[in-house]
């Protein structure tokens, strides 16, 4: 398996470069943020003043504002960290975006425990459940460089409302210039009997404890999931159908994240596919730490993973 | 239209709502019979710029109604348009019928899918912001109800609004005075609501709901607006109907046959 390569771009610069070329093309674009800044921001900020708005701290309000807009014709992206930006106005989102098919992107920054010392109210661990129970949206979760740039455009184009969770920090690189984008997954090591779907921050832990069990004569596929919905019937025949079991691996919560939309597709299937999930725990966590000290309290860190798997077979 | 027209108008959309709400056993007439001169003044005082036969006219102004319980009038209303048919109105009340009792944008002139208090002031406002942006002419209304503004998302209106200089936006408070369970005097949240608003950089407006002139009036004044405008209009929740003004019950409640009768003998609709 080809080394990662480590981008040398933060992965919001790779999003809000390629949202800063979309605003400058098309004036009708307008960016709104309850006050959360990002550095690769601040350029739209200055050079597009007309286009951007700081709502404050008001993401109620925010969304409103978005969805008035769009109304009108404007394309509009909301910016907030991920836990406020979906929950302190969950009902916005699903009323006034959602069920008025209003194509508004609302951008999430801070998946999983990527605000490390901020405590729960800051980790994004439950907003996939509660956002994929909006049937009208669409949701990517942005594992490289190469997805978030492209995921800046799906979403402009799209005429839906779109969440996109946007993770901070440099990634390895897991595709290149020919990956469309459109399938909603990729497959980034050739399916086996064993695959490990795996979906943002963790898609690249998945290759490293694929990379692992490598070493220990265990192959195992790997594929990005990196569209959480919807999900193609593609994904269940090409994918799921085809294995003898699927390892699951996300960093939000046991509670109705990526694992449980596995599982509930093969429950639908009929399908004996055997699931094998990892995940965060059903708890808040009301501790301070680093992401990989969290991970390593959830098991979700690569050498508790190879254990259990190894342990497992 | 003359006031006499518009007073006509009314009491026959009056008329009409009684009837719908009978024939469906479902209905929330105070609460409608409080804003629907309100909703006459709008549609066919000028009130609002719109034209019937393009109701999606890009320079329209919009009407958002948060009250959106108040449908029944507003259907009354868009029959009489020619917006919906008559086919569509007797769906009112019926399994799979496409009007319910709140609107949504699958009707024409509906802006707004209602049911939830307290957001439509802030989509009002992106849609006044959006005017503002591209210097185009058009207002956005938001049909309040006074207990809606007990959501903290109208105030996080306000205050954007405010902050912005929304010209293009125009709140109407029914104060009807009545919650679905309290009266609602003018304490705590409507205590010197007036400059509650105005210290928001509003500019703030009280009238009679039910008089046209005043109506007529504010509306006109609304069009001179540099700040965004709040208005409060002074109603009684069940207005028309003797027995249902003031009436905290009336808020949902349908009336029984001799209330009906008794109605209907009031509103001037000859016995069944």
């Amino acid at each position: 398996m080809t080394q990662m390569l480590t981008s040398e771009i933060d992965i919001r610069d790779a999003f809000f470069d390629e949202v800063y070329n979309i605003g400058e093309k098309d004036k009708d674009v307008v960016f709104l943020t309850d006050d959360m800044d990002a550095f690769s921001l601040r350029r739209f900020r200055r050079d597009f003043p007309n286009q951007f708005i700081n709502i404050g701290v008001a993401e109620q309000n925010m969304i409103n504002v978005a969805a008035g807009l769009a109304a009108c014709g404007k394309r509009v992206f909301t910016y907030g960290i991920a836990s406020f930006v979906t929950m302190r106005c969950f009902e916005q989102i699903k009323v006034n975006l959602a069920s008025m098919n209003l194509p508004v992107t609302i951008i999430g920054v801070g998946p999983g425990f990527s605000f490390e010392f901020d405590g729960p109210t800051h980790h994004g661990t439950q907003d996939v459940a509660i956002m994929r129970a909006i049937p009208e949206i669409t949701i990517y979760n942005l594992s490289d460089i190469s997805l978030a740039a492209r995921a800046a455009h799906l979403a402009y184009r799209s005429n839906r409302p779109v969440y996109v969770r946007l993770d901070k920090g440099k990634f390895p690189i897991l595709s290149d210039e020919n990956e469309s984008f459109s399938d909603g997954f990729r497959v980034l090591k050739p399916l086996e009997e064993v695959n490990i779907v795996s979906t943002g921050f963790m898609t690249p832990q998945a290759l490293m404890v694929a990379a692992e069990l490598e070493k220990r004569s265990a192959q195992v596929g790997v594929v990005d999931l990196y569209r959480l919905k919807p999900i193609d019937e593609a994904f269940f025949h090409k994918v799921l159908e085809p294995s003898a079991e699927i390892v699951t691996l996300e960093e939000s919560s046991f509670a109705g994240g990526m694992g449980s939309i596995i599982c509930e597709i093969l429950a639908d299937k009929g399908s004996d596919v055997r699931v094998r999930r990892f995940a965060i725990q059903d708890r808040q966590f009301i501790s301070y730490g680093s992401r990989g000290w969290f991970h390593a309290q959830n098991g979700l860190d690569v050498d508790s993973i190879v254990d259990a798997l190894t342990r497992r077979s | 239209m003359g006031i006499k027209e518009l007073e006509g108008k009314a009491l026959w959309v009056r008329q009409m709502v009684l009837e719908a709400t009978a024939a469906s056993r479902r209905g929330h007439l105070g609460g409608t019979f409080s804003c629907t001169d309100l909703l006459v003044a709008m549609y066919y005082g000028s009130g609002m710029k719109f034209d019937p036969a393009n109701p999606r006219w890009p320079d329209r102004d919009r009407l958002l109604v948060g009250k959106g319980h108040a449908c029944l009038a507003l259907y009354a209303i868009f029959l009489d348009l020619d917006m919906i048919s008559r086919e569509r109105y007797d769906e009112y009340g019926k399994d799979g019928g496409s009007l319910g009792a709140q609107l949504d944008v699958s009707i024409p002139g509906v802006e707004y899918n209602t049911g939830s208090l307290g957001h439509v002031l802030g989509v009002a406002a992106g849609m006044a912001l959006a005017a503002k942006l591209d210097s185009r002419s058009f207002r956005a209304y938001a049909l309040l109800g006074d207990a809606e503004l007990y959501e903290g998302s109208i105030w996080e209106a306000i205050i954007f609004a405010g902050e912005h200089g929304l010209d293009k936006l125009v709140g109407i408070i029914d104060r009807n005075r009545l919650s679905v369970t309290d009266v609602l005097d003018d304490e705590g949240l409507f205590k010197n609501l007036g400059a509650k608003v105005r210290a928001f950089d509003w500019d703030y407006y009280e009238i009679d709901g039910h008089s046209f002139p005043e109506i007529l009036g504010v509306f006109k004044e609304v069009r001179n607006a540099r700040k965004p405008v709040m208005i409060t209009a002074n109603t009684v929740k069940g207005k028309g109907i003797s027995f249902m003004e003031h009436g905290i019950k009336w808020h949902h409640e349908v009336p029984n046959e001799s209330e009906l009768e008794l109605a209907r003998k009031e509103l001037g609709i000859l016995g069944q």
